[in-house]
């Protein structure tokens, strides 16, 4: 058994009186797709926002590679190879569907003041591959003609595959999707499902928030079930999927 | 072409220096910040000290001038941005007071309220910057500067990801940009090129005093960037050629002095308010971070 | 020694002013999280409106008290429900909110400048004018009863915030907005009812001032730059922390004249803010600072 990628141990999370997470512990296996499924309100999204240093947990560890997450900025936490979609898109709207892509392009120089005037060649050089990249991803992601247009422009659809196009530029090898199917439609669906199933095939470890049941099989290797803030399953999707009580707590009684 | 129109042209500059450096902070990234007057004053300061206490030329003078203004603004950007930027409009509020209390009060320094006269003019391998049209081309030449300065980092990587933080900056940091250390970036050049803006007001008036830079200066200043519109880096420049001639309109109205300095100040405030009805855009951006628990 | 104690009563008393500001203002940014700059209009004009009800109305002092606080509430009210309300319909950022507020201070102040002049009114105070002598301290009435209208006011906006229905709207509100719209509080509403409270307590320190030194039209906006330090360092969404930074504000001020000269008071004062906001962020009684709508 190879080494999880991503480990949390003993998380917990309340805000007020109210517990959000409890004594969550799960591990993410490298180069699999594992989905993190359950009710609404579960305490998925609050895991992510934790994972990626949003919310700070009020206990336990959360390792990436064996190396302690927690306390750590989220800008800092994408530079550590962890990268995250959000549930509500949040694309730069004014911006074009280029530009938000090569935001994801690592261009150092040309984001420091200093090298922007002193080092003027290797500045450019340095735009002109972040844009040969960002060109290349949107081919994966097939949204090169809509290159130049604003991202506000696009249908839902587009603009869910550009906010993991996004992702997906960035070197971050871990990615963590927050509810990529929501609001597709079937056609949309099948389209979909392919490119995250790439994404793993090319390497990266996929963490994800899903609601759709009938997906999960398809789309995950490993299934994580949160309910009320607690890991309750985790296993194969097809023993989980099939688990008569996991169903009742999912479809309610 | 007149003395008239050439200071008319000069002080366009000063101020286009001034308001399209504002503009990089406020209209770029949605940092507000009450202090450029007092930037202004510390450019026009430090390059008067050097020049009057050091013999140090101009082209030294505006290089001390930008550091200046750097390093003040990076003393009030690096603590209040880390946090928020409601806590920058405080924090700038508070420099600009005190700025102006080291210029009237700190008078080893600075000559107090009486101020400093008799700063050199500039001269440029050994030619002097003396007529009103030579200090015509010196302005356009910095002005030029600073908008080219400024361009470089709008249209670069660097300014993407200022435009990114200002739409939104909790993605931003999700795709790992130190968004603290952009802002901060961006109010200490912001400064350093106002700054700028000062040390050519200064060896152009050849004297400097503390009324010059007060809170109302960096109202005018804001309505600068206001009235030329924020969305292109020139709009500042637009909005001084305009407000600029107000003044002199004023006066062939025969107001007595009382009461033509609240009037002006009365027109720039109803300016700011109008604007935020008629033309809000280039302040238009999506919401960031909301300041709760 | 008596020169310490002379400087901490009166410290306590440009504290309280301090703080019937800092209780305003901060209940106003705490609920709707406007920058509102434009308080310092609202704190000039009710000393203004005590004069011109004094002076113009012929009305006796207590009674130009009263509708002056309660003149300046509506005048709250009305900046929001007219500037600020319209504004934010229209999709206006945060910035745009403040930039309009610090233009109809600007406006305001000038306005007051043209029609009053720039030098300062006297009010008639009478015998508040006469002195009160604690031990070794000189004070005078006017002195006494600004503290006493911190101590009350402040009480009073304390019990009504914890007891009224209107009160707990607008707690609701102010820590968690979508909530309260869902459960069918009017924002609206609740918000306009915030800039009236705010704007009448801190009313009083405008008229109290304009009663001590007169009123002026400038004096706002170093009072509301002053109130927003005292808020940040107390703790935003903490009225006790509001009321604390004031008075420690004022304190810090007249503490330091011992031994700085008072045209450096401003320095001091901002200094200590930005020791502040490095060591301790969130201020004295405040909870996390920021946190992502995400």
């Amino acid at each position: 058994m190879t080494a999880p990628v991503l480990s949390l141990q003993d998380v917990s999370k309340s805000f007020g009186g109210i517990q959000a997470v409890k004594g969550c512990s799960f591990d993410v296996a490298p180069h699999l797709i594992t989905g993190l499924i359950g009710p609404n309100g579960a305490g998925k999204t609050t895991v992510f926002n934790m994972i990626t240093g949003f919310l700070p947990p009020d206990t336990g560890s959360i390792r990436l590679r064996g190396e302690e997450l927690r306390g750590r900025a989220p800008h800092e936490i994408e530079h550590k190879g962890v990268a995250r979609t959000f549930q509500h898109l949040r694309l730069w709207q004014k911006m074009t569907v280029l530009d938000n892509v090569m935001l994801g392009c690592s261009t150092p120089l040309g984001e420091n003041v200093l090298t922007l005037f002193l080092r003027p060649g290797a500045v450019a050089a340095e735009e002109a591959a972040a844009r040969l990249q960002a060109m290349e991803v949107l081919e994966f992601f097939g949204l090169t003609d809509r290159a130049g247009e604003l991202a506000e422009s696009l249908a839902y659809p587009e603009q869910k595959l550009l906010s993991m196009a996004r992702i997906y530029a960035s070197d971050a090898d871990v990615l963590l999707l927050d509810e990529p199917t929501s609001g597709l439609d079937n056609e949309w669906l099948h389209r979909l499902v392919p490119i995250v199933r790439k994404l793993a095939d090319n390497g990266k470890t996929v963490l994800l928030i899903e609601h759709n049941m009938e997906l999960v099989s398809e789309l995950s290797d490993e299934v994580v079930f949160l309910h009320q803030g607690e890991v309750i399953a985790r296993g194969k999707p097809a023993e989980i999927t099939r688990d008569p009580a996991l169903n009742e707590i999912y479809f309610g009684v | 072409m007149s003395a008239y129109f050439a200071h008319y042209l000069v002080m366009v500059g000063v101020y286009g220096i001034l308001a399209i450096s504002l503009n990089l902070l406020v209209g770029y990234s949605g940092i507000f910040s009450m202090a450029h007057a007092a930037i202004y004053g510390i450019g026009a300061y430090a390059s008067a000290i050097v020049a009057l206490k050091l013999g140090m030329g101009f082209w030294g003078g505006l290089v001390v001038a930008g550091l200046t203004g750097a390093l003040a603004s990076a003393l009030i950007a690096i603590p209040s941005l880390r946090v928020a930027g409601d806590y920058y409009i405080v924090a700038s509020f508070g420099l600009q007071t005190v700025i102006v209390t080291v210029f009237s009060e700190w008078t080893s320094l600075t000559n107090g309220h009486a101020g400093l006269p008799g700063i050199p003019r500039p001269t440029l391998f050994g030619w002097q910057i003396d007529s009103p049209f030579k200090y015509v081309i010196l302005a356009f030449g910095l002005t030029l500067f600073t908008y080219l300065v400024c361009r470089r980092i709008t249209r670069s990587a660097f300014g993407r990801v200022m435009q990114a933080v200002r739409d939104d900056e909790i993605a931003a940091q999700a795709m790992g940009r130190n968004v603290v250390g952009v802002k901060i970036v961006v109010a200490v050049v912001s400064s350093a090129l106002g700054a700028l803006g000062g040390s050519l007001y200064a060896h152009y008036i050849t004297y400097v005093n503390p009324s010059s830079f007060q809170l109302h200066e960096s109202i005018f200043i804001m309505s600068l960037v206001i009235l030329g519109g924020s969305e292109r880096l020139a709009g500042p420049l637009v909005g001084a050629f305009i407000l600029l001639a107000v003044p002199e309109a004023l006066k062939f109205l025969a107001i007595p002095d009382s009461v033509a300095a609240p009037m002006r100040q009365i027109f720039y405030g109803a300016l700011l308010v109008a604007f935020m009805f008629l033309r809000p855009e280039g302040m238009l951006g999506r919401e960031k971070v909301k300041v709760k628990s | 020694m008596d020169l310490l104690l002379q400087l901490l009563a009166t410290g306590i008393v440009v504290g309280s002013l301090y703080a019937l500001c800092a209780v305003g203002w901060g209940l106003i940014y705490g609920t709707t999280l406007h920058f509102h700059v434009a308080h310092g209009a609202v704190f000039t004009l009710a000393a203004y409106y005590a004069y011109v009800g004094q002076t113009l109305l012929g009305l006796p002092l207590w009674l130009a008290v009263v509708a002056a606080i309660l003149a300046a509430a509506l005048s709250g009210l009305l900046i929001d429900l007219l500037i600020y309300q319209p504004l934010e319909r229209r999709g206006a950022v945060r910035t745009v909110v403040f930039i309009a507020s610090l233009g109809l201070l600007i406006v305001v102040e000038n306005v007051v400048a043209i029609v009053f002049s720039a030098d300062p009114l006297r009010l008639d105070i009478g015998v508040l004018r006469t002195s009160l002598r604690l031990g070794p301290v000189y004070l005078t009435w006017l002195h006494a009863l600004t503290v006493a209208f911190a101590v009350v006011g402040f009480c009073a906006l304390v019990l009504f915030l914890r007891y009224s229905r209107w009160g707990h709207a607008i707690r609701a509100v102010s820590s968690a907005p979508e909530m309260a719209r869902t459960v069918g509080i009017n924002l609206g509403r609740v918000q306009l009812l915030t800039y009236a409270l705010g704007s009448a307590i801190s009313a009083p320190a405008g008229i109290l001032v304009a009663m001590d030194v007169g009123a002026e039209p400038y004096r706002g906006t170093r009072f509301v730059l002053l109130a927003s330090v005292a808020v940040i360092m107390g703790g935003i969404g903490s009225l006790p922390g509001a009321l604390l930074g004031g008075l420690f504000l004022g304190l810090l001020e007249n503490l330091g004249v011992w031994k700085i000269p008072s045209e450096w008071q401003a320095a001091i004062s901002f200094g200590v803010f930005l020791l502040f906001i490095v060591v301790r962020p969130r201020g004295m009684f405040g909870r996390r600072v920021a946190s992502a709508d995400l």
